[in-house]
This record gives C-alpha cells, structure tokens and sequence, in this order.
C-alpha cells in the first residue's frame, strides 16, 4: 500500500489582490441584483497531478521556480488544501519546511528546543530524551540557556535541524534546508540525512535546486514543469532531463542578457555573426570536442590595409578561451571598401557544457581600435554523455588517461 | 464533537507548551513579570471605586470594590481571550504557513494563557476577601463551571473572529471597540441588581421593560458576572433566570461560529 497517494491535484489561486471588506460588500450587493460580478482571474499552480509513493521511498522534487514544488509539499503537509483531487498519506508527516519556523528571539536555545519539538509533534518525554542528543548534535551545549536573539543565524539553524531531524515519523519532508551552515556542518546535516534515508528506511520527499544533492541522495526524482508532471523515474534520467531543459532556459537568457559590449571608430560594421554546423546552416548548439565554425559577414565603409582581425570566443564570465588573428597568416591584409566574410574555425572545441560567446576585434597597422566587441553571439557546448558529478570541476575536456594499478585506460571522449 | 474533543486531547501537550510560550514570552523582559497580570483589574478596581464615589451607585450590602473586583475578573478574562483569540491566527503566520495541526489550536490556546492570569486573580481575591472579612460558601463549587461557560463564550467570538480576521483585517482592529461597548452593556461597573429593579421592579420602559431584560440577559456576560458575585461574594447560587438567555445564544452560536472556523482553516495558508 502506498504511504502517499496524490491523485489528480489540482490547486488554483486567484492572482490579484484581494478585496477590501467594502469592495466585497458591494460585490455581494451586486450578486444579489442578479449583476455580473468581474472575477479575478485563476492561476493553476498545480494541474492534475497523480503520483503515489510506497514505503521507504526516498523521492526528490525538482522543477525551476514556480514549477509548483513548494505547493505540492504544502498540500502534502496539509498546511494548505488542494482545489480539487486528493492527497492521502499514511503515518506522520514531520516537515521540515523552512527550518525554524517556529523560534522565537526571546526564548533560550533551551526553551526553543522544547517549543520547537512540541510544534513538530512530539511529546514532552520524547524531547527529553533525546535533548542532549539533539544539543550535542547541533554543538550548542555552551549557549543553550542563551535567548535565540543573540545567535548568529547560522547557530539558530543548527539548532533547528538538529530538532527537526530528530523528530520519529514515517514521513519526512525536506525542502532546501541542507545548505545551512558552514561547510563542516553542512557535511553533518548531509551524512544525517544519510542516516536516516538508508539506515532508518523512512519515507522521505525530498526539494532542493541542488539538482547533484537529490541525484545522489534520491532513488526516484519527480521532476515539475508549470504545475505538472513533467517526469518522473529513475533518479539520473530525470536529472540529466532537467538539465537540458535548464541548459536551453539558461541559454535563451544568456542570449537575452548578454547584449553585446561593442565600441569602434565606426568604419567597420558587422553585418552577421553565425555559429554553423558542418553543412553550413546556423546553429545555437555545438557538442563538447566538436568543431566551431564562426562565420563573420562585416562591411568596410573605405579601403583599409595592413588590418588586423582577431575572433575569439569567451565564457560568459568574460575569462577568454581562444582567440586567432588574420596577423599571424595575412601580415599585410588589404580589404576593399564593401562586404567581406571571413569563418573562425576551432576543428576540436574541447569546453566544458555551458554558454560562451564570440568576440571581435579590428585593429588598424598603428594598433588603433576600428573595432572591438564582445558577447557579439552566444552558444552553448553541450555534453557529449551524460553529466557526471566530475563535470562541475573542468572548464576543458581533454583527452586524459587513467594509470590505475599498473593498468592504463583512457578515458573516453 | 468527538472529534474536536480528541483533538483537543491529542494536542494537549502542544497547547500547553504554546500557551507556556505566550505567558512565558509577554513577561520574558519585564521586571515586573507575571503581575502585570494583575494589574489590569486592580487598577480598574481603583479608577472605578473612584468614580463610584462622585456618581453613587448602589452595591448593596457588599463593598463596591470587592463587588467590582469580582465583576472584572470574569470580565477581564473574557475580554482579553476573545480579542487575544481573534488576532491568534493572523499572530500566528509563520506558523500557519510552515507547519501543520488543527488550527482551532491557537484560539484556544489564547483562553488557556488568559486562564492562568485569571488564576492568579484569584488569590488578590482571596486577598480582598480576607480584607473585608468575607468566608465564601459552599457555593463556590459553582466557580469552574462558570469559568467554564466563559471559555465557551470567549470561544464563540474567537473562533468566527479569527476566521473573519484572516480575510479582512477589520475585526482585528473593531474588536477592542466592541469589547469596550459590551463592557457597557454588562453588569461591571454596576450590579445587575440596578438593571433588575429599573426594569423590572419599577417597569422603567414601560410594557418593553421585560423584554429589554432577556435582551440584557442575552449578553451571557451578565449572566456570568451575577452568577460570578453572587457564589464568591454573596454566598448565594447562581440566578437560572439570567443564566439561561445567554447561555442558550452560546448554545446556538458556538457551534456555528466552530464549523465557520473548521471551514475557513482550508485556505488560512493560502490568505493569510
């Protein structure tokens, strides 16, 4: 039997503010005469959701902001209602929504441990017996007759996940409370939440936007899209799809943010910049180790000699990757005055997945600046096989081999 | 019914620890602490014994400041776990937005922590009655099944109020108005006594004199601040006649006002 049964959620909110006491008397007056009230419009934030989860199931929920992640654990917690469909849970939900909700300033981290406790459900006996645990945990012996006031914030969310981990039920929900803290309790928190996943076999719901978090910690991820179930399974299929969709969001602003630095003498125009495949059609999207091809159409306003033009690409931090000038192979290149081409090629593009741009730069023979531009166009370099913790820690993909053992395998491209 | 009895049971530790919380959190930084809980009737007691003695009103054969005391204890807890109550939801948003349990909890709650006061109210009148000589009867028995009837009442307004208060934020602030108007309106200042022989020993309006009285009598406060005096002070049981009016309005009333509550919770997170 599943612990969680959600079938056919539905949660509509009314968007728009609300009515003061007068405007809604005066809606009421108007109903009643029969008149046609203007309804404020409806916003679907979680539509026709259904999923079910069995027993010791530890399920991650991801999906950008406003997917509807936060409203799905609200209804799953029953803090709110849903609009239509049903949501059944067998055994007690302790939610660990926002940790330390429920502190106040002025009491000791003592009373607060008590309070706190009593809020998630547990009895007086219960939090006695597990107080020193829980101050041990949270490494708060020294100030726990102290008012929470004088905390430090991270001191007060310590103290709050220690007692809300602490908290026996069958169900636990956790919304992005794991980075809390320094990196040495974060580690804590994580091999906690460990714990209680593999050695406690509880069921557990997991959100967070630490997409590598709920990959490792998660065997099953629901991934929300618009208020919807946009997929759901196995743990690294649905991550891998969330990161493509988040790679194409991300560019589309990228290429919307990145409007580009340009500055020059006015004697140069660009007509064109285009990223093209290997038959020549414009392309947004090269794959790591695949080769780029810029193609720059620029028009000359007179005869210019003895120029100097360097294309290069640059990650959106500005850091520059390559850059290849007409210097090196034409010294004294002569343009006419009209319309030129000229196509930048890197035959292997060994970057990391992400978004870079192209940059530009015209020089006259006494070094003055004609032109010089950069983000001029945006692309991105997707994985060639699925991501891998070990892809956040590398800006290029280099051919590498392993010597493990006296063996030697290389690593595959 | 059952059901709200059990819940009321299984969260009787939370109640406790929160109600805890409030007492504990309004005298944390106060030097005075806990008698500030005091204060607000004691000092009543002596502005109205002061009044009394410029305008003359009749208590009877029992001192007016006793008799006031008496009148304010009940009246001050009602009054103060009513509004308490009312904003109890709307005082609660972090909560109500982070975490879930029947939220019938926090009004009642708020007449919990205004029990405890009501609690130390009771030894300055013990005090009083020392003072002016006074043994109570076997009467007093009557006194939690008073304090009773006054939960529930400040139970019905805090319910259909906390609710409303979420939605529109009028109640909150109309509520200390109201309060001070039924204060009027209730047998504080003056015995009940005056309102009995205006109305219905000397028929002060006429043929409306009888019906002005049950509707007097409909405010249960009246009811409960007679019956209050008369087993504490006047070693007499509780007056039914006054009693019932009221306590049948909070009959009818508190199970509406607790269903509108029930109803209404659905979407406090949503609203709120």
């Amino acid at each position: 039997m599943p612990v969680i049964e959600v079938s056919h959620l539905i949660k509509e909110y009314r968007l728009g503010a609300m009515h003061g006491l007068k405007q809604t008397l005066l809606n009421t007056g108007a109903r009643l005469m029969g008149k046609k009230v203007p309804e404020r419009p409806l916003f679907k934030a979680l539509d026709d959701v259904s999923f079910s989860i069995e027993a010791g199931e530890v399920v991650g929920i991801i999906g950008h902001n406003g997917a509807g992640k936060s409203t799905l654990l609200k209804m799953l917690a029953k803090i709110s209602t849903p609009t239509r469909g049903s949501v059944t849970a067998n055994g007690r939900i302790a939610p660990l929504i926002e940790v330390g909700a429920g502190f106040v300033p002025d009491f000791t981290g003592r009373e607060n441990v008590y309070l706190n406790g009593a809020i998630l459900g547990m009895s007086r006996q219960e939090i006695d017996k597990k107080f020193d645990e829980i101050v041990d945990f949270a490494e708060m012996a020294e100030f726990i007759d102290t008012p929470v006031k004088r905390y430090s914030s991270g001191m007060q969310v310590k103290l709050a996940f220690a007692v809300a981990t602490s908290v026996e039920s069958e169900i636990l929900i956790v919304d992005e409370v794991l980075a809390v803290g320094d990196l040495a309790f974060q580690r804590k928190c994580f091999d906690r939440m460990e714990d209680i996943i593999k050695g406690q076999g509880r069921t557990i719901l997991l959100v967070s936007h630490n997409i590598r978090q709920v990959e490792r910690m998660c065997n099953r991820v629901i991934l929300m899209d618009h208020g919807k179930v946009a997929a759901d399974g196995p743990a690294t299929e649905v991550c891998e799809l969330f990161y493509q969709q988040s790679n194409i969001k991300i560019q589309a602003q990228a290429q919307h943010a990145a409007t580009a630095r340009v500055s020059g003498s006015g004697e140069v125009t660009i007509d064109s910049i285009d990223v093209l495949d290997d038959a020549g059609h414009p392309v947004n999207e090269i794959e790591s180790g695949g080769r780029l091809r810029v193609r720059i159409r620029f028009t000359l306003l007179h005869d210019l000699e003895g120029i100097e033009i360097v294309a290069g690409t640059h990650r959106t931090d500005f850091i520059y990757i390559s850059s290849a000038s007409t210097r090196d192979v034409l010294p004294n290149a002569a343009f006419s005055r009209g319309p030129h081409e000229i196509e930048y090629i890197v035959p292997t593009f060994p970057l990391a997945a992400g978004t870079y741009s192209v940059r530009l730069v015209f020089l006259d023979r006494n070094w003055r600046f004609l032109f010089n531009g950069e983000s001029l166009k945006t692309f991105t370099v997707k994985a060639k096989r699925l991501q891998t913790m070990n892809s956040q820690w590398k800006t290029v993909d280099l051919p590498s081999e392993l010597r493990v053992d006296g063996t030697l395998y290389a690593l595959p491209q | 019914m059952l059901t709200i009895a059990k819940n009321i049971y299984d969260y009787r530790e939370l109640m406790a620890t929160l109600a805890w919380k409030n007492i504990a959190l309004r005298y944390k930084q106060a030097y005075l602490g806990i008698a500030w809980a005091v204060l607000k009737p004691v000092t009543l007691m002596l502005i109205f014994t002061l009044v009394k003695s410029f305008v003359g009103i009749d208590s009877g054969d029992i001192p007016y400041p006793i008799l006031v005391f008496a009148a304010l204890m009940p009246w001050t807890f009602f009054q103060e776990s009513a509004s308490d109550g009312v904003n109890s939801v709307v005082g609660n948003t972090a909560l109500i937005k982070k975490i879930y349990f029947p939220r019938e909890i926090f009004p009642i709650t708020s007449v919990l922590t205004k029990l405890v006061e009501l609690g130390i109210n009771f030894l300055i009148l013990a005090g009083l009655m020392v003072w002016y000589q006074m043994m109570p009867s076997v009467y007093i028995l009557w006194v939690p099944l008073i304090i009773a009837y006054t939960v529930l009442a400040a139970l019905t307004i805090a319910f259909v109020g906390a609710a409303v208060n979420v939605y529109y934020r009028d109640v909150g602030a109309a509520m200390p108005v109201l309060l001070s108007l039924l204060m009027y309106t209730s047998p504080v200042i003056y015995p009940l006594q005056l309102v009995k022989d205006k109305l219905l020993v000397q028929q002060a309006a006429g043929e409306w004199s009888n019906m002005l009285y049950t509707l007097y009598t409909l405010n249960p406060l009246a009811g409960i601040i007679d019956a209050f005096q008369n087993v504490v002070l006047r070693s007499q049981p509780p007056d039914l006649a006054t009693l019932i009016p009221g306590a049948l309005m909070i009959a009818v009333l508190l199970p509406l006002s607790y269903i509108y509550f029930k109803r209404a919770e659905n979407y406090f997170a949503d609203v709120i």
